[in-house]
């Protein structure tokens, strides 16, 4: 049996719409605008692939035409003339009804560090800083796994009511936080970032953050304030021996 | 680890008798090094570097009682099917996304790092803590479950009024009038039961049913099945009083996603009071509270979990119902007061916070207090100081914690009103839309997004200055009513459609009566 070309056109069209909302369903959304925009480029390839030949286009438009020509269809047409202003108000409406959703706060969450770090009296180089506890891990693997256990602590005794016991960011207070705490499990937070980087987020917190590219919105407290140095180095060889995670290192 | 998990993991299921053969203690013992021992400590005593920051403090395995379990109350050892759910977690447990460990404690659950085999494990190795065998007697039977019908309901509200309002509260909000302490003398809260998102396993009447026959071994809350207690209650009660508590569910009391308050215009006056039935088409929107663990004095165990606020506006003035279920009437000074808090009585408190100026673009002021550059107004009540002593209000400007100016609240119009009634405060504050002075108050703004944040004090959790729950920035919408103007498009459009489809009918018939 033959597909009508209107109902292959109209499925071509639904399968294209399917497509672009797919991701929504799986938590990723596309923004409705680009979903127009796509959807206005899918509609138009459609057409032109299948009016491509006189033939096809004919076949296209047939039975459209037959709605205003043919009389025996003069049920249908009315039906059709009906719904299709009221498809076209409800889109519109929904267009121009006022919208009370939360204003939406795009925030960047690698941002670029200073040079240098002014903390416990000292200043840092950031693009030179390294924790000068990881050379242990080769030199004496003992003291190193003694000095992870050290961190351990400073993390269960300060950072894990947020970041949470197993390090998933789901910290027994962390719903109340508006951004959620990161995460340090996976590959796309602390894996991605040089020691000196996470030092320098640990000790200067939220209000550390360049002023640029705000909002932050950050609630991260200002470490520096409330631990020593060794206890953040310590901490950092923490949560990357936990998670398995190694920092990135300087390129030689 | 992970390795050996699925290797595990398909050994076993090559031999399927395999899982349930019990854990391997030594293997156990490696894991609790590793993941468990931050909390519970060392040797398993509920002492670890963690523990002293917890509110309810972490189990302690060498003690052998366990509060969740099903076997009953003559049986201290918990079923193999308990214990996985306390490791493991449950999907029952599920009232906070993307957690099913157990509810308003620090406890994950640990089965998407750890295997079955290794859960297995684990349970051995604290099991050997204590020494504890298997469990004699097996798991309470569910099989008598009463219905939920009107008849049931009625009935176990009867005998929650009876039995368990001198705990959990007329209301059940624990507003109890008993101090209460598990054995190891930790001061314990008894469970507000219109928060289901709060029960550490679950409001499922069959759960509620089990703790009621149960109880919680270790606390204050009895088996109501033991023979020997005055309190015991037929099999049929205990699900009577199940069912009623699984009913006093107050569902707007769980933060959902939504971070705006939606202000309802109303006619008329703007209400003084929280109950004036002026707030009954306004709807709560309700937000997590977090202990303030950032500046100054830090907090790390907090007595308030949630706050839950509507407001409504008209031409002159913007008003908001602030409420808070707070177990405690904090009153310095009253024996009653002092006899059930933990520690010394402070007030209780309440602050509402506003950027002096709304932002144009999405810069907040830090929400802790405001910044120098952006300024915050915070409306600050405070409940009696003492027996007949007035409530305290205050208006401060604030620049950070460290720079703050006290103002008068009559200088603006900013008035107040307070009041207590079974475990819950019902704050409103109420204020001119425009003051005279722009650069000091918030000028509120219809149809704009204005940035509230809310801070709250119990004052019997030993919580004061800056040792409170607070919420980050959330949102308010004085939400202009929508008009007609939104309909005129549609229509216009619609209506233009239409003439389309009757030029081209039009033009067809034309066709065809010339011939063509």
């Amino acid at each position: 049996m033959k597909i009508p070309k209107l109902l292959q056109f109209a499925v071509l069209v639904l399968i294209a719409y399917g497509i672009f909302k797919a991701p929504g369903w799986f938590g990723v959304p596309i923004p409705g605008s680009l979903i127009m925009m796509y959807m206005f480029f899918a509609v138009v390839t459609i057409l032109l692939v299948m009016t491509s030949t006189e033939k096809s286009a004919q076949e296209l438009f047939t039975p459209i035409k037959a709605l205003v020509d043919d009389p025996s269809k003069a049920m249908t047409r009315n039906v059709v003339f009906a719904v299709i202003p009221i498809i076209g108000a409800v889109i519109v409406f929904n267009q121009v009804k006022p919208s009370f959703e939360a204003p939406v706060e795009l925030r960047a969450t690698h941002p670029a560090p200073p040079s240098t770090l002014r903390a416990f009296n000292k200043s840092f180089n950031i693009g030179t800083l390294e924790n000068p506890m990881r050379k242990l891990a080769k030199e004496d693997p003992a003291k190193f796994k003694e000095l992870v256990k050290e961190g351990g602590v400073v993390y269960y005794r300060n950072c894990f009511y947020c970041h949470g016991d197993k390090l998933d960011s789901k910290g027994h207070f962390a719903q109340g936080f508006n951004p959620l705490p990161l995460p340090f499990q996976g590959k796309d937070t602390i894996a991605q970032l040089q020691e000196s980087f996470v030092f320098w987020r640990i000790s200067t917190g939220g209000p550390g953050l360049p002023k640029e590219s705000t909002p932050w919105l950050s609630s991260m407290p200002i470490w520096k304030d409330l631990l020593t140095e060794d206890e953040i180095w310590k901490a950092i060889l923490f949560i990357y021996d936990y998670t398995g995670n190694v920092p990135r290192s300087w390129e030689k | 680890m992970r390795k050996r998990a699925i290797l595990l993991a398909i050994m076993l299921a090559a031999a399927p008798g395999l899982a349930l053969a019990g854990g391997d203690a030594a293997k156990g013992k490696e894991i609790y090094e590793k993941r468990c021992w931050w909390c519970h400590g060392a040797k398993g005593a509920g002492d670890g570097p963690a523990a002293e920051f917890l509110n309810p403090p972490p189990r302690d395995f060498t003690s052998g009682v366990y509060k969740w379990k099903s076997t009953p109350f003559d049986e201290i050892i918990p079923t193999d099917e308990d214990f996985v759910k306390m490791v493991k977690g449950d999907i029952n447990h599920n009232n906070i996304a993307g957690w099913n460990g157990m509810n308003g404690t620090s406890m994950p659950g640990w089965g998407d790092m750890l295997g079955t085999q290794d859960v297995n494990d684990v349970i051995a190795f604290i099991k050997s803590l204590a020494e504890l065998g298997a469990p004699q007697k097996p798991a309470i039977s569910i099989s008598g479950a009463v219905s939920s019908s009107k008849e049931s309901l009625e009935r176990g509200q009867k005998v929650f009024k009876d039995r368990c309002t001198e705990c959990h509260g007329e209301e059940g909000r624990g507003d109890g009038t008993k101090k209460l302490k598990d054995d190891l003398g930790f001061r314990t809260w008894p469970r507000n039961l219109t928060k289901p998102f709060t029960f550490r396993v679950s409001n499922k009447a069959k759960d509620i049913y089990t703790r009621i026959t149960v109880g919680i071994p270790g606390t204050q809350m009895p088996s109501f099945a033991d023979p020997s207690s005055q309190k015991k209650l037929t099999d049929e009660e205990r699900w009577d009083v199940a069912n009623y508590v699984a009913s006093i569910e107050a569902p707007y009391k769980k933060p959902t996603e939504s971070t705006v308050i939606n202000a309802l215009r109303v006619e008329g006056e703007v209400p003084d009071k929280h109950d004036d039935p002026a707030w009954e088409k306004a709807k709560y929107t309700s937000f997590y509270m977090v202990p303030q663990l950032i500046a100054a004095e830090r907090h790390f165990t907090p007595s308030l979990d949630t706050i839950s606020v509507k407001a409504v506006y008209n031409d002159k003035e913007v008003a908001m119902l602030v409420a808070w279920d707070d177990r405690t009437k904090s009153l310095p000074g009253n024996a009653k007061a002092i006899e059930i808090a933990d520690g010394d009585v402070f007030e209780d408190a309440v602050a509402v916070q506003w950027p002096v100026t709304i932002p144009q673009e999405s810069e907040k002021p830090y929400f802790g207090m405001g910044d120098a550059m952006l300024p915050v107004n915070i409306w600050y009540w405070k409940s009696e100081s003492g027996a007949g002593q007035p409530q305290s209000f205050k208006l401060l400007n604030s620049k950070g914690i460290k720079d703050r100016e006290e103002r008068d609240p009559a200088s603006v119009g900013l008035k107040y009103s307070a009041a207590y009634d079974k475990g819950t405060w019902r704050v409103v504050m109420k204020r001119p839309i425009k003051t005279g002075d722009a650069s000091k108050d918030i000028q509120f703004e219809e149809g704009k997004f204005i940035p509230v944040a809310f801070a709250a004090w119990d004052g019997s959790n030993k919580e004061k200055g800056s040792k409170h729950e607070m919420t980050t920035w959330c949102w308010i919408l004085m939400q202009p009513p929508t008009g007609s103007s939104v309909y005129v498009w549609p229509i216009i459009v619609g209506c233009i459609i239409l003439g389309a489809e009757l030029a081209w009918l039009k033009s067809t018939r034309g066709r065809k009566k010339t011939g063509e």
